[in-house]
């Protein structure tokens, strides 16, 4: 048997009222690791990490942190360390008496409390605000302060709720970069939630999706993008968005799959997987699986829309009668063209999902 | 404190306002002043020529206030400040601390449903006078009429929905994330309450606590009601500086009213600092 996970979930649920903020969370998540808990707003990331906090109850399920079971724990008696969505500084306290604060309140002795500040201060890089109020940080500043109160105390897990959403953009890659080094180096482990793909692709070990309060899938990022469970999940992750587009198959010797006004014999790969009746279906297409050529060189005929130069890549809208449809090419490829032009676009085998037209279950 | 200016025309009206909030107060001060001849003077003396102490020196001396004639009070007025402090004091302690009790039991917890504040609130939807009858049987039947206790329970239960809703006020502005924090760093959730969120509220509760005082401090028809002559309180002494003879003793009255004064005005002065809001700014991203 393995070591016992760092922390475990099982069967969770909460509701406030007679709604159900979430409900059978099951997961677990091992020592050392950092697992992002992603989901769009009131999917109930926040609510899952209070849960695990303590400092809501929920109303079924276990919470079990290494092996043991803490669901009836105050949260002191838990051994976690949790950042706030709003931070939660103590507004009438220092810098210093903040991330103080946990040893403050255990009774460690004073010489000791004063070394470990200055070391996560250090770490930290925020030596200079130790005196001040939190008032008179900046958006950084107290960030960094609500890290070092939590990482002080060593706890067995670090529950984060979206601790970058306040922060601009430069400095949110900086201390996201920032957060998965310290993660690493100290060996902690980490839940961390927030609605970004782009950060959970950055940083997580492995994803927890949650939609309306139920985990959809638990995959490594790449494998959420590679391979999601459904069209919904398919949306959230990457950007742009994927394409979606009604398509038919039609089976067959000759078998043939309709989509965008053009008919491919080919995609064998999709076929195969797709059910042996045939019938509608929707196609999923990432914008980089696309491939833009001159007209009459590719099935799909359409017009460009609009191009978005993004630097070595440009983002290609293009449209006909039956969809609109969005590429990520090459800046040089996309200078060929301009808004107005008739192109041709071809599919690559590679990276095509299908979903069921009606439940958006995945197909393929 | 917002960063406005101050200009001529905002001047004026500050300083208008400044002097009619102010002209009562000056004018209670000019009376308790005056020598009982400038009391009722005709036209009025805004500023006493020979201003004395002797209007002070009579309330504290029974024989000096039987000298003005017959009926009316024939007690000094310490009984009633006595009374008053006592009554004000007791029933504005308990009132902000039950009240925060559950302000912050409403407010966190929810305790009693959705529908308790306002349950709370309705104590207050009854005329005082409607219910004032009924407790005069009720106290005439249990012992508690012209007694202390009885009055600073009738207090609290009048000031503890004004106290409760303020709280909670208080206490929903402050993110409970703070508590909440605290309950991770090794607080239990009674000792998060004792030391974050009330350090936290101390301007709200310090204005609480003053409002409630003002209240009780000048709560004039239940004192008077619910006593006889054991219990007094200084409106309802106020009340006694009437004589057949020698009419209403206007500077004596006035000279109450200026004690009664100074200790509100005293802790307002002390506090104010306490009463802006803003304790919070900072704490949490908005």
């Amino acid at each position: 048997m393995l070591a016992p996970a760092a922390l475990e979930v099982r069967g969770l649920c909460k509701a406030f009222g007679d709604k159900a903020a979430v409900c059978d969370l099951d997961f677990a998540i091992p020592e050392g690791s950092l697992t992002v808990l992603l989901g769009s707003a009131g999917a109930g990331k926040t609510t899952t990490l209070r849960l695990i906090a303590g400092v809501d109850r929920p109303n079924a399920g276990r919470v079990l942190m290494r092996g043991r079971n803490v669901t009836g724990l105050e949260p002191k008696d838990r051994d976690i360390a949790m950042i706030f969505d709003n931070l939660a500084l103590y507004p009438n306290k220092t810098g210093f008496a903040n991330i103080a604060s946990s040893l403050t309140i255990r009774g460690t002795a004073k010489a000791e409390i004063e070394q470990r500040v200055a070391e996560v201060s250090s770490t930290l890089r925020i030596a200079h605000v130790l005196n001040r109020l939190p008032k008179t940080m900046s958006g950084g500043e107290r960030q960094r302060v609500a890290l070092g109160r939590a990482l002080i105390r060593k706890p067995g897990l670090f529950l984060l709720d979206e601790p970058l959403s306040s922060l601009d953009a430069m400095l949110r890659i900086e201390l996201r970069a920032e957060l998965k080094r310290l993660q690493r180096d100290l060996g902690a482990t980490f839940l961390l939630a927030t609605p970004d793909f782009a950060e959970a692709m950055a940083v997580a070990d492995t994803v927890v999706m949650l939609r309306a309060g139920r985990v959809v899938q638990i995959a490594t990022a790449q494998s959420l993008y590679d391979d999601p469970v459904d069209r919904e999940v398919a949306r959230f992750v990457g950007a742009p968005e994927i394409n979606l587009m009604k398509a038919v198959y039609e089976p067959g010797i000759l078998g043939s799959i309709q989509v965008a006004g053009a008919s491919f014999a080919g995609l064998k790969k999709l076929r195969n997987a797709l059910p042996k009746a045939g019938g509608p279906f929707e196609i999923g297409i990432r914008p980089e699986h696309l491939k833009l050529l001159p007209p009459g060189q590719a099935p799909i005929k359409a017009r460009v829309f609009d191009i978005e130069p993004l630097g070595l890549k440009s983002m290609v809208t293009v449209k006909n009668e039956e969809s609109e449809m969005r590429l990520i090419v090459d800046t040089d490829v996309a200078g060929r063209y301009s808004a107005g032009d008739v192109v041709g676009l071809d599919l690559v085998d590679l990276g095509l999902l299908a979903f069921d037209a009606v439940s958006g279950v995945r197909l393929a | 404190m917002t960063g406005r200016k101050l200009t001529w025309p905002l001047a004026f009206v500050l300083f208008g306002a400044l002097i009619i909030s102010l002209f009562p107060v000056f004018w209670i001060v000019m009376t308790a002043i005056k020598p009982p001849t400038d009391w009722n003077a005709s036209p009025a003396i805004w500023v006493p020529s020979h201003p004395t102490m002797v209007n002070f020196k009579t309330l504290f001396d029974p024989d000096a206030i039987r000298a003005y004639g017959v009926g009316g009070v024939s007690q000094a007025a310490t009984n009633s400040v006595f009374g008053s402090l006592l009554a004000s004091v007791a029933g504005t302690v308990l009132s902000v601390v039950i009240g925060l009790c559950a302000a912050i039991g409403i407010s966190r917890y929810a305790n009693g449903g959705k529908a308790t504040p306002l349950i709370i609130l309705s104590g207050r939807m009854f005329p005082p006078a409607a219910i004032a009858v009924p407790f005069v049987i009720i106290y005439s039947n249990v012992g508690l009429i012209d007694t202390y206790r009885g009055l600073i329970a009738i207090y609290v239960a009048g000031t503890l929905p004004f106290s409760t809703w303020m709280l909670k006020s208080f206490v929903d502005d402050l993110p409970r994330e703070i508590e909440e924090a605290v309950m991770i760093d090794g607080r239990s959730r009674l000792m998060a309450h004792i030391f974050v969120t009330i350090p936290l509220i101390r301007g709200g509760l310090l204005a609480t606590t003053l409002f409630i005082f003002i209240l009780n401090w000048s709560e004039f028809m239940f004192a008077l009601v619910l006593s006889y002559s054991n219990v007094t309180t200084i409106p309802v002494q106020l009340a006694r500086y009437v004589t057949a003879t020698a009419g209403t003793l206007y500077g004596v009255q006035a000279a109450l009213a200026v004690l009664a004064m100074l200790p509100l005005i005293l802790a307002g002065l002390l506090i104010q600092s306490h009463l802006a809001r803003g304790m919070t700014f900072g704490a949490v991203k908005r």
